[in-house]
């Protein structure tokens, strides 16, 4: 926070502030009427911010331009990460794909690269996302469906057939970090086989342990230091062999969309990366071995100012630990990257037209918060996966803000507005207080371990739905000029009903023909590697270029580390 | 004494969406319900748990498209059971033309998202206490 002393660095002189202030309490004594005052103090963000009616010099009135702000590209990076920020190079329009078998989501990555996407974002069914294959009785019902079936080696490879994986970056979201030992792998196999180096490979794999432990519960959930140790082994491999690879984006987002506050997503998000890099100092690497690689992943929601200011304040608690607390050199460390989609939990079954409008108000925020790439939803995912003709709305919605709004063309353009500066600086104290809390608890898996995380959850739920029901929160066509008939929605879904049969096909040729005392041998390895300590990373890599499945080798997980019980609320 | 409601309240399968499964849950639970959540669970071990439980409702949530594969099991192992009477409910992420096949096979109600908390007590009072909730 600025100190008291230095006033002569701050953005008004002190003999100014006091005229405002004192103009301020005439308008607001004078101006005002009595019904309006009475509101003071009785509106918030979502995070609980008290926002006044109005504002001006006189609440930014400590903010010291060069040290708090500043410009973009360099200390505190509130303004941005680049300072040429989208003039360099726009925000990559990253778009999910991800649907039925392998080939079919071929075709999905090739329409979105034709129509301009210049980034993918691969999401994968349950199954795969849980670490079962397409024939385990587990994956009943849900092979192809949400996301693709991937299964082996091979699957990746009809996945991105065609496309030169040194020319594209790709975003695996693999979630779990026993997931991210293996999924990234077989792509690093496939770009291997065709003679790409793994050191020309640009991409992402989510990787992230409260993905696992809190936000994605399943039957079957590893314990959380077994995750979390994961989630550091794949990190400390990949910075080591593909350096242009994110080995891991903290994911913000799907924990808000599970239920929690702008505050609890950043600072969660970023206890887990502090948790991180301490395990990795303690391995023997420098922070600035592998911070540069870690990035982010928020959720845009429909408070646009809040949402805003939380992009802003984010990069500065980011830069403000990794200096202050992690004595990190190199800038890059100091930049947090992070990618946005736009929040799903907003969108409604009713009237799903609307939905467009929502994506597309929560991606301007995005962008004007300085977000490095972006997916847009679509306006049809309050019923399925989205259909090619929605998928293509979002596209369209990002290109519309890149090409035509001009908000691309200047650098960080609500910097400096009285709101938007006071509402940074309380979500730059509140993230901090967070994370502090987190600390004082005994780290964050300990947080998760004992429940509290899934309890305040629960709690966050609860409320939220509450004011839903009075009210208190209104959603437009919901509880708001409700839609006066629920007209049958002339949405069409997408189905690949067959995804299960080709998928089960395919894993019985490959059981048949490929080396069986290789697969078992490399197994063997990885059980007995999962209790030596050891990094994971290169045993799952030997035994997926082998054509271990992924359910194979997440299956020796589960049985070598015994299984959790997700501590549920009652 | 107004009977209390017994509901049996499940993910389907694998399914990992479970804000929803949750909060109605609770809201079930604040309307005076009994209500047993009993996780991510298959059609036969949800039935185990129904019989087990006696209970008059079974609640599936699932986002994530096994709504067809897994759900009318539910009403059919019920039915083997002789359990014919448990009504079964579903809620979550269900594509429009799904509906009438769903509720075709025995589901008794199905709903959405934007779906009022109030409307999914008095579904449930209704069809188990057979009177129409209070008005107004």
């Amino acid at each position: 926070m600025p100190g008291k002393t230095d006033k002569e660095a701050c953005l008004f002189s002190e003999a100014n502030v006091r005229k405002i202030e004192t103009d301020y309490e005439d308008w607001h004594k004078n101006r005002l009427r009595e019904e309006d005052r009475q509101l003071d103090g009785k509106y918030f963000t979502p995070s609980g911010i008290p926002v006044k009616l109005i504002y001006s010099p006189a609440d930014i009135k400590d903010i010291r331009y060069s040290e708090d702000v500043g410009f973009s590209g360099q200390p505190p990076f509130v303004r941005g990460v680049y300072p040429n920020m989208y003039r360099g190079r726009l925000f990559t329009v990253r778009q999910l794909a991800g649907l039925g078998a392998p080939e079919d989501c071929n075709q999905r990555v090739k329409y979105l690269l034709k129509h301009g996407a210049t980034g993918i974002n691969i999401l994968f069914d349950l199954p795969t996302i849980r670490g079962y294959d397409s024939d385990d009785p587990e994956a009943e019902g849900n092979v192809g469906y949400c996301g693709a079936a991937v299964d082996s080696i091979d699957d990746m490879d009809t996945f991105f057939a065609d496309i030169d994986l040194g020319s594209i970056s790709t975003s695996i979201v693999t979630h779990l970090p026993s997931t991210s030992l293996v999924i990234p792998g077989m792509y690093f196999g496939v770009a291997e086989k065709r003679g790409t180096p793994l050191q020309k490979l640009a991409g992402t794999c989510q990787n992230d342990f409260i993905m696992e432990t809190c936000v994605g519960s399943a039957p079957e959930i590893l314990p959380p230091p077994v995750s979390f140790k994961m989630q550091c082994d794949v990190i400390e491999w990949i910075v080591k062999h593909a350096p242009r690879w994110n080995p891991v984006s903290y994911n913000g987002y799907n924990l808000r969309e599970a239920g929690t506050d702008a505050v609890t997503e950043v600072g969660v998000a970023i206890a887990n990366a502090i948790a991180t890099a301490e395990e990795l100092i303690n391995r023997g690497l420098k922070i600035d071995d592998f911070a540069p690689r870690m990035s982010f992943f928020w959720d845009l929601h429909n408070d646009f100012f809040e949402e805003i200011a939380k992009c802003r304040a984010s990069r500065k608690v980011w830069y403000k630990l990794m200096t202050e607390r992690f004595g990190a050199r190199n800038e890059n460390s100091m930049r947090m990257r992070f990618h946005v989609q736009t929040a799903g939990v907003t969108l409604t079954a009713t009237e799903p037209l609307n939905n467009i409008v929502r994506s597309g108000i929560q991606g301007l925020a995005a962008v004007l918060g300085g977000c490095q790439s972006l997916h847009i939803d679509s306006y049809d995912e309050a019923y399925s996966a989205p259909t090619e003709e929605a998928a293509l709305v979002s596209i369209r919605t990002q290109q519309i803000i890149q090409q035509e709004t001009g908000v691309v063309n200047t650098v960080d353009p609500l910097a400096g507005s009285y709101y938007v500066e006071s509402l940074t600086e309380e979500m730059t104290h509140r993230i901090f207080q967070f994370i502090q809390k987190i600390e004082d608890m005994g780290g964050l898996v300990t947080a998760v371990e004992n429940g509290w995380l899934h309890r305040e959850i629960s709690k966050y739920n609860h409320t939220h739905q509450k004011q839903i029901e009075t009210g208190e929160r209104k959603v437009v066509g919901v509880n708001y000029m409700k839609a006066e008939s629920e007209a049958a929605c002339p949405i069409e879904v997408f189905e690949y009903p067959e995804t299960y049969s080709r998928q089960k096909a395919r894993l019985e040729k490959l059981r048949k023909t490929r080396n069986k005392e290789k697969v078992k041998s490399c197994l063997e390895e990885l059980r007995a590697k999962c209790h030596s300590g050891d990094n994971l990373f290169p045993y799952c890599l030997e035994a997926v270029k082998n054509h271990a499945t992924l359910g194979e080798i997440e299956e020796a997980f589960r049985e070598e580390f015994g299984l959790w019980s997700f501590p549920l609320m009652g | 004494m107004e009977r209390r409601i017994r509901v049996v309240m499940a993910k389907l399968g694998l399914d990992i969406h479970w804000r929803g499964v949750l909060l109605v849950s609770q809201f079930l639970k604040d309307a005076g319900m009994e209500v047993i959540y009993i996780g991510n669970k298959f059609p036969e071990q949800i039935v185990e748990a129904a019989i087990e439980e006696d209970a008059d409702v079974v609640g599936v949530s699932t986002l994530s498209g096994n709504h067809l594969t897994l759900g009318p099991k539910v009403v059919e192992l019920l039915k083997a059971q002789g359990m014919e009477t448990v009504k079964v409910f579903m809620g979550g992420v269900i594509p429009p033309n799904h509906i009438p096949i769903l509720k075709g096979k025995g589901i008794h109600e199905v709903f959405g998202p934007d779906t009022p908390m109030q409307t999914i007590i008095d579904g449930i009072k209704t069809a188990i206490l057979g009177t129409d909730p209070p008005t107004g």
